[in-house]
């Protein structure tokens, strides 16, 4: 079809021609953004204001932040949570590749990738329970690191993986073809001509990981053992009604902020490089 | 030869290529035999588990609904209830909300720029911990927050709302929020691959918008609907901050009782609620599997990746 064709047809004309209906999804597309980022918003204002338990802000204030800053308590949890965010980021840049570049090709490519797909469709306590009775319970495992880093990585890998396929089932194969006709052994076709194509995917999949796991929290709850994320020590001192309490807000804000960089950062990835072929 | 050709006979020489390289097949061989005992098997243990016995902190065989008999008992079994309805509510709205936002942003948006844009602000909210959105609904909803000073400013109550948070409402408001990126994404992916020429043709044929949208758009879109409402209802069921930090002592859902019912060692309990949830979990699946087979239009959700 040439382009003067694409234009008198209009194809995404459906919705245009009735203004009304633009003017309702907006507002709904508003709404949302509103309910989503207003409480952001004002997280951020509660940290700084000098009352955050009344929920309105006041004369701005470092003064929590400097609390917190010296209370100190939320460092080993923060470094606990960063420490298994990248271990499971790394697990899905080099777990996600191995299977989704198999998997679109295999034959029972589809039935793979729904057990795959299985974390997303089970509530993640259901999924923390089984695991803790099956760890803890009938294996006599203790609880701790290496349980919060499974459930973790359970819990990223099918975003890890939906995010890689996209480059995957894009990527021709006839070019490792290519590649071996011209003498490249396997491990350097790899290399050098399908993993370039792959890493905008495999960079989103770590990325994915890390926050997936950084957040992470209703798994995290039965399996943690003596082990505090930084999620769960928020969770802990929320529900604690303690002293500490407008300490949360700065925290959070700080947790958010380094959050958002980072999602970004995983989105200007992903889409980036899905405008190009356009 | 036609491209469809060639790509078949790529497709079967990537095959045999494949087979001679089986290292590369023999790693994922070993995830997914890693995968299955990490989440098919303790999953599905729940099963038997619920029927056993526990003896010093250990399962011991046998076979008994003792553990289902006092899950109705206590009443565990009204939480399951009580969880579901109170996600099922939220979800609805959300994908009343959310299904004109996709269909706008798929098809009646004209700048690809704003398109992207729209859909990464809208799903953006998804990465962010859960615990620090629900953390500032407390003196977001409290008695001096700015919802009741606004109420008040506005002369639309005299006295703050006590009843504001730790209330269903409240619960229902926390939940809300987080359900938008789950619930837009598959809906709003599913509807940009609907062919652009079939709408076309349909209107030229004389078919009016909501016509357009009910019998073309709709059904082809019902995949990525029903992922919408499973990946948005199914982390709501497990869901363990909301109804703690917002529903306080005042509203039972799953997620706190499982924590508390395993915190007390009951874990054949455990495991019986557990079932429980999956059982209705199973029946919601086949209920809408059944509706979209019977709609004529039983694709795979995620076949549209492939293309």
């Amino acid at each position: 079809m040439n382009p003067q064709e694409q234009t008198a047809l209009e194809p995404r004309a459906i919705v245009r021609r009735k203004p009304a209906y633009n003017i309702v999804a907006g507002a709904l597309a508003v709404l949302i953004v509103a309910l989503s980022y207003a409480p952001l918003l004002w997280l951020g204002f509660m940290s700084v204001s000098p009352d955050p338990l009344t929920g309105m802000p006041g004369t701005p204030t470092w003064q929590w932040y400097a609390m917190l800053f010296e209370d100190g308590k939320w460092l080993a949890p923060l470094g606990t949570s960063l420490l298994f965010a990248i271990i499971v980021a790394l697990l899905c840049a080099t777990v996600t590749p191995i299977v989704a570049r198999q998997i679109p090709h295999m034959r029972h490519g589809g039935a793979l990738m729904a057990l795959f797909l299985v974390p997303l469709v089970i509530p993640g306590v259901l999924l923390g329970v089984g695991l803790f009775f099956y760890y803890r319970v009938t294996l006599g495992l203790p609880m701790g690191p290496w349980a919060l880093i499974t459930s973790h990585f359970v819990w990223a890998f099918p975003f890890a993986l939906l995010a890689l396929l996209i480059n995957t089932t894009q990527f021709d194969i006839r070019l490792r073809d290519a590649a071996s006709d011209l003498g490249a052994s396997p491990w350097r076709a790899f290399i050098d001509v399908e993993l370039p194509h792959l890493m905008p995917g495999v960079a989103g999949a770590a990325l994915f990981g890390f926050l997936l796991s950084f957040n992470e929290l209703s798994r995290s709850v039965l399996l943690r053992g003596g082990t505090t994320t930084l999620p769960i020590y928020q969770w802990t001192q929320a529900s604690a009604h303690t002293s500490n309490v407008p300490l949360l807000f700065p925290l959070s804000t700080i947790m958010l902020v380094f959050s958002l960089v980072m999602i970004t950062a995983a989105y200007w990835l992903l889409l980036g490089q899905r405008r190009k072929p356009a | 030869m036609t491209v469809a050709e060639s790509d078949q006979i790529a497709r079967m020489e990537i095959q045999r290529v494949e087979r001679r390289f089986s290292w590369s097949r023999l790693t994922v061989g070993a995830i997914v035999a890693f995968w299955i005992a990490v989440v098919i098997v303790p999953v599905a243990l729940l099963v038997p588990w619920s029927f056993m016995r526990v003896e010093q902190f250990r399962f011991a065989w046998s076979f008994n609904l003792d553990a289902y008999a006092q899950m109705i008992d206590t009443g565990r079994l009204s939480v399951v209830v009580n969880t579901l309805r109170i996600a099922l509510t939220v979800t609805a709205i959300a994908l009343v909300v959310s299904l004109p936002v996709a269909l706008w942003l798929a098809k009646g948006v004209r700048s690809n720029a704003f398109r992207v844009t729209m859909m990464a602000v809208l799903t953006i909210p998804f990465f962010v911990s859960l615990a620090s959105r629900t953390i500032v609904m407390r003196p977001v909803l409290g008695r001096t927050g700015p919802i009741n000073s606004l109420l008040m400013q506005w002369g639309i109550i005299d006295a703050p709302i006590d009843g504001l948070l730790f209330s269903e409402f409240a619960v229902h408001l926390g939940l809300l929020a987080p359900a938008f990126p789950t619930m837009l994404f598959p809906i709003f992916a599913a509807i940009a691959l609907v062919d652009d020429d079939l709408i076309e043709a349909s209107r030229d044929l004389g078919a009016s918008p909501f016509r357009v949208f009910m019998d073309v758009i709709l059904p082809l879109a019902m995949p990525g609907i029903v992922a919408g409402i499973v990946f948005t209802l199914v982390p709501m069921l497990g869901d363990t901050v909301v109804p703690q930090l917002l529903g306080g002592t005042n509203v039972a859902m799953l997620g706190t009782s499982m924590t508390s019912i395993v915190g007390n060692m009951n874990y054949a309990g455990g495991a019986a609620l557990a079932v429980a949830v999956l059982v209705l979990l199973a029946i919601l699946v086949l209920a809408m599997r059944v509706a979209q087979r019977r709609s004529g239009l039983d694709r795979g959700i995620f076949e549209g990746l492939r293309r």
